[in-house]
């Protein structure tokens, strides 16, 4: 386990000494300070409209973050064959997945938890209270992110890393409609487009699961099985995306 | 051989490089074995399968068929890993890391125990010659400089077996002499070292055996004195006393120096033309067989039309 946890800390090191980490971070803080002016413009309550699209933000540039670093740093390390070095160590493959897994495990949370921190400080400051549900939400996108970035390993060891990239931002944008197609399709008689849209329904995570925006943003109860449910789905979504990636990575040649 | 450190058995491995490429046998039923404390060479002209047989054995590439031992374990096992040292053809490094990070990086992935670890670390820099320049981002080495710290990354876990891929090139003459001195030096403490070279006199000058492949098949292998002790090739004479003019017997070379002639005549032709020149009256000062060196070896085997 040593392997991966250095192979984990190694990927972290190599996206926090990377400028491309510091500039989705960068848009990320301007996104989350610019509510703001958000809330001035719009009519209604100010903090919600703030924290809603602030959550929001968080949210995209989390997706960005995984997904790209996830593809930058595992096609970079096997397109200039480091990997090599490390394969010929007591390394298994899986370990090599499971490792980079987790260092971009690790980017994604440490993304996460400075600009909710920057969020809540903002919030705080505008209504002169500490909203921990800030970080319960940011906490389930981080759910979400666990499966984003294990299907961008996945597609890393598939594809090349831009066809790559598009199919992860598919899977993100599929993944936060289909259970609204899925509802819409249902009602009508069996068709081709329902079969389709089923398919996709479940082959395809249903990411809305991870979305307790609307909760947190209006005070509203949140359901403790909604939220038990939700974990489930993103280790089981997870899991299975990433023993994918081994079967495919664990017999391929590298050259 | 007793105590074989790395063998490898019928080994085949064609590649598919694509839809549109037509497929490379790059191995074919490839075979040998090397023993323990041996410095092997593995030769062969350029596409000959030399890397492609050492990643099979590091396992970056799996092979279609044939086994691979590593210290007496199957190529796969951890326990074969932990006792093999590994050093690419060209050095792949992370850009993002000291030569020192990335030392303790690999001294991870190896398992070594943490308590010796920077110790050991500064042992293999030292050995190098790196340990000056140890601290300097990995990307901004040059291509000398980041093959050293591959070869300090490959000594790092003390390995029964290191296997380099042209551990020579591009290295400057003292940075080759030290890779010498190095592989001496590992072998003497009781390594052995697989390593695959174009370059000859390193060759000659270390090598207890070698192997010649081409085209993914073994041509030959034993010590280089075996391979080289074959009947001499050719034959160089000098002579005064007759003249070249109308020699019957076919010659390779010659020349008419002021107080001699010199030819080198192909073997099968010797007696021929020795007796020619007797008949001619010619008084004999030398004659010395030419033998075949291990570059003309390789040269004979890489152009051998092959099938
Ligand atoms: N990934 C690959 N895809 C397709 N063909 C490959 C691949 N790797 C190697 N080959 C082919 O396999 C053959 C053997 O290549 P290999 O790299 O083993 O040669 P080599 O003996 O190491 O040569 P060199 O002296 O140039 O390093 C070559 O014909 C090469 O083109
Ligand atoms: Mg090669």
């Amino acid at each position: 386990m040593r392997a991966i946890r250095a192979i984990a800390a190694n990927t972290f090191r190599e996206a926090i000494r990377d400028r491309i980490l510091y500039l989705f971070v960068g848009f990320a803080l301007a996104m989350v300070v610019s509510t703001k002016l958000f809330g001035m413009l719009t009519v209604g309550d100010e903090a919600k409209i703030v924290k809603d699209i602030g959550l929001a933000s968080i949210q995209f540039f989390s997706m960005l973050i995984a997904v790209m670093m996830s593809m930058l740093l595992v096609s970079r390390e096997v397109d200039s064959r480091t990997v090599f070095i490390i394969l010929a160590k007591p390394v298994r493959r899986w370990q090599f997945l499971v490792g980079k897994y987790l260092g971009l495990v690790a980017i994604v949370t440490a993304n996460l938890v400075f600009i909710t921190v920057v969020l809540a400080v903002m919030v705080l400051a505008y209504t002169g209270q500490w909203d921990p549900m800030l970080f319960f939400a940011a906490a389930m996108t981080l759910l979400e992110m666990l499966v984003l970035a294990a299907f961008a390993i996945l597609f890393a060891v598939l594809t090349r890393p831009i066809l790559g990239s598009l199919m992860t931002l598919a899977v993100f944008v599929v993944g936060h409609t289909s259970a609204e197609l899925w509802l819409l399709t249902r009602q009508l008689p069996g068709s081709l487009t329902r079969g389709l849209v089923a398919v996709v329904y479940h082959l395809i995570p249903n990411l809305e699961r991870f979305n307790f925006r609307t909760e947190v943003v209006h005070g509203l109860p949140v359901a403790p099985a909604a939220v038990g449910w939700a974990v489930i789905y993103a280790v089981a979504f997870a899991a299975v995306a990433l023993v994918l990636a081994d079967l495919r990575f664990r017999s391929r040649d590298l050259r | 051989m007793s105590d074989i450190q790395l063998s490898v058995q019928g080994l085949w491995k064609t590649f598919h490089p694509g839809l549109f490429e037509a497929d490379v046998e790059a191995l074919k039923g490839l075979s040998f074995e090397v023993g323990r404390g041996e410095i092997f060479g593995f030769l062969g002209p350029n596409g000959a399968g030399k890397t492609t047989t050492i990643k099979a054995i590091c396992e970056i590439i799996r092979p279609d068929a044939g086994t691979i031992n590593v210290c007496g374990h199957p190529h796969t096992a951890p326990a074969a890993k932990r006792k093999l040292g590994f050093m690419s053809e060209s050095p792949y490094v992370y850009r993002h890391l000291s030569g020192r990070e990335y030392l303790r990086f690999c001294g991870e992935l190896l398992g070594l125990p943490p308590a010796g670890m920077e110790a050991r670390i500064a042992g293999v820099l030292d050995e190098v010659g790196m340990a000056s320049r140890a601290d300097r981002g990995l990307g901004t080495y040059s291509k000398g400089m980041q093959q050293r710290i591959g070869l300090a990354q490959a000594l790092l876990g003390d390995p029964e077996l290191l296997i380099l891929d042209e551990p020579m090139s591009g290295l400057d003459p003292l940075g080759r002499r030290d890779v010498r001195d190095i592989i001496l030096a590992r072998a003497a403490a009781g390594a052995t070292v697989f390593f695959s070279s174009h370059i000859i006199p390193d060759v000659e000058a270390l090598c207890d055996r070698v192997a010649i492949v081409v085209d993914g098949r073994l041509r030959a292998i034993g010590t280089v004195d075996e391979l080289l002790a074959r009947d001499p090739v050719s034959f160089e004479l000098t002579f005064t006393g007759a003249a070249l003019d109308g020699l019957a017997t076919p010659l390779e070379a010659s020349h008419e120096r002021s107080d001699a002639t010199w030819v080198r005549v192909a073997t099968p032709h010797r007696d021929a033309l020795l007796a020619e020149l007797g008949g001619r009256g010619a008084r004999l000062l030398s004659l010395n067989p030419v033998r075949i060196s291990l570059e003309d070896l390789l040269v004979e085997h890489s152009a051998e039309p092959t099938t």
